[in-house]
């Protein structure tokens, strides 16, 4: 990275593009001197697992599938995995990204022998709930930045400090109880919380 | 490789259902501008004198017998198959297709499942991209004929051995997320996100001073004469009017509605 910060219109002629009128050598000697691709090339998509949050936008976008979440409820364990094999480069997993953390480099040098060699995967460790013990359907990361973007005065005038660490079942539970001291319930069975089923039974 | 070892490959080149992408990158890597025949790669015209099958696209239905025919003309040795492009390798955005031939059903989101060649001939080499440019389907030949070392291995990551660390703006989370959607309609998603950190320089500087709106406002008239694209002088006025609207918009309804709230 450069240290000097360049203004944006400036970074886009900075690349040096060959100029074709003055003359170029007839043939590029590429697989044995390297190349680079100019800035807005769109490569293979890279996942930034320390700002990865795990919250699946880039999944729901993809219109190739080639991201892909995978749960593993027993353990709490949700995984994002890409598969630029399948990848179109379309780039809407950048665009869905909250976060920043879904790129697309400038990499183009992906041909392998074996597919396995493009996966990519980061895996997320779900939520646990205070109350039951279960795990929730979200991921911890999520939790702090749903944190983040939520302001101060909605968050403690709600609770929520407390109740984002339930999970759905017990949430609704604990909403009903409080809106029934409140008053604002009165004697519908309908609108009284459920059993709580507890344990494997999902 | 566990084939012979390549010298000049001879290669015949069959589409399989392509949307013709791939097809013209393939003809650019012919061109002398790249010129592939300095390794003795060329293209012919009969699977009886290819060594190497370049295919492109899903496999379709339709196309899968005479692909396997033109599999069966090539000499038996060493009869190298190619899939060039993101379709051929995996499917692409066919793969769930109804013309794509599969050799066994799977269901669900499988991460490998496959609309590619390989449903049918043995691949030794995939070459991804959306077209692949002419650069990277030479990078694939050049390992075929051991001039380069392939460069992907498999990344594995976990949140507890990576270090977390959310990044900071100088403006509210919630306020740049509704000014990132938002600046999407005016100047596209590209060059959003540089424009939106200018802006988010600039108000983070007027946020120090007494009278944020003035300073603000100020900054934003320098940028605006200073620049000469009238993209980004449009976007910078339009992120101007936007947050102050945002955040006037928070103070009056949603302060009221927590007060009641706590009531």
């Amino acid at each position: 990275m450069e240290d000097v910060k360049i203004s944006y219109t400036e970074s886009l002629i900075s690349w040096k593009r060959p100029d074709l009128r003055v003359g170029v050598p007839v043939t590029v000697k590429y697989p044995l001197v390297p190349t680079e691709k100019p800035p807005e090339y769109r490569g293979k998509p890279h996942i930034d697992p320390n700002v990865c949050i795990g919250c699946g936008a880039c999944v729901r976008a993809c219109p190739a599938d080639a991201l892909t979440a995978e749960w593993d409820l027993e353990n709490g364990l949700k995984s994002i995995v890409s598969n630029p094999a399948r990848c179109i480069r379309c780039g809407r997993c950048e665009e869905a990204c909250p976060t920043g953390a879904m790129k697309l480099t400038l990499e183009f040098e992906l041909a392998t022998p074996n597919k396995e060699d493009l996966v990519e995967v980061v895996e997320h460790h779900l939520t646990k709930c205070k109350k039951c013990g279960d795990y929730t359907e979200f991921t911890e990361r999520q939790v702090e930045k749903a944190f983040q973007i939520l302001p101060k005065e909605i968050v403690d005038a709600n609770a929520l400090g407390e109740k984002m660490q339930l999970c759905r079942e017990c949430r609704m539970e604990e909403s009903v109880k409080i809106l029934a001291a409140q008053g604002r319930i009165i004697g519908d069975p309908l609108l009284l919380p459920p059993q709580h089923a507890k344990g494997g039974e999902k | 490789m566990g084939k012979a070892a390549l010298k000049s490959v001879w290669v015949f080149h069959v589409d399989s259902g392509s949307c013709n992408g791939c097809d013209i990158e393939v003809l650019d890597m012919l061109t002398p501008y790249y010129d592939p025949e300095r390794f003795g790669i060329k293209l012919v015209g009969t699977p009886r004198h290819a060594d190497a099958l370049l295919v492109t696209g899903p496999m379709t239905r339709q196309c899968r017998r005479g692909v396997q025919k033109v599999y069966e003309a090539m000499p038996p040795k060493p009869r190298i198959v190619v899939a060039v492009g993101s379709c051929a390798s995996s499917g692409g955005i066919f793969y769930d297709g109804y013309p794509i031939y599969r050799s066994k059903d799977r269901f669900g989101r499988d991460r490998l499942r496959s609309g590619g060649v390989e449903e049918v001939l043995p691949v030794d080499m995939y070459i991804p991209g959306c077209p692949p440019s002419p650069e990277a389907i030479l990078f694939g030949v050049a390992q075929l004929l051991g001039l380069k070392e392939k460069k992907m291995k498999g990344e594995y990551y976990t949140d507890k051995e990576t270090e977390f660390k959310l990044p900071q703006y100088p403006i509210e989370e919630r306020i740049r997320l509704s000014l990132r959607e938002s600046l999407k309609k005016v100047i596209g998603y590209f060059d959003r996100d540089r424009v939106l950190e200018d802006f988010m320089e600039i108000a983070g500087e007027a946020n120090r001073a007494e009278n944020p709106k003035e300073k603000l406002h100020a900054l934003v008239t320098g940028y605006f004469l200073q620049e000469k694209d009238s993209r980004l002088k449009f976007s910078m006025k339009f992120l101007e009017n936007e947050y102050w609207r945002l955040k006037d918009d928070y103070e009056n309804k949603y302060v009221a509605l927590v007060e009641t709230h706590v009531q």
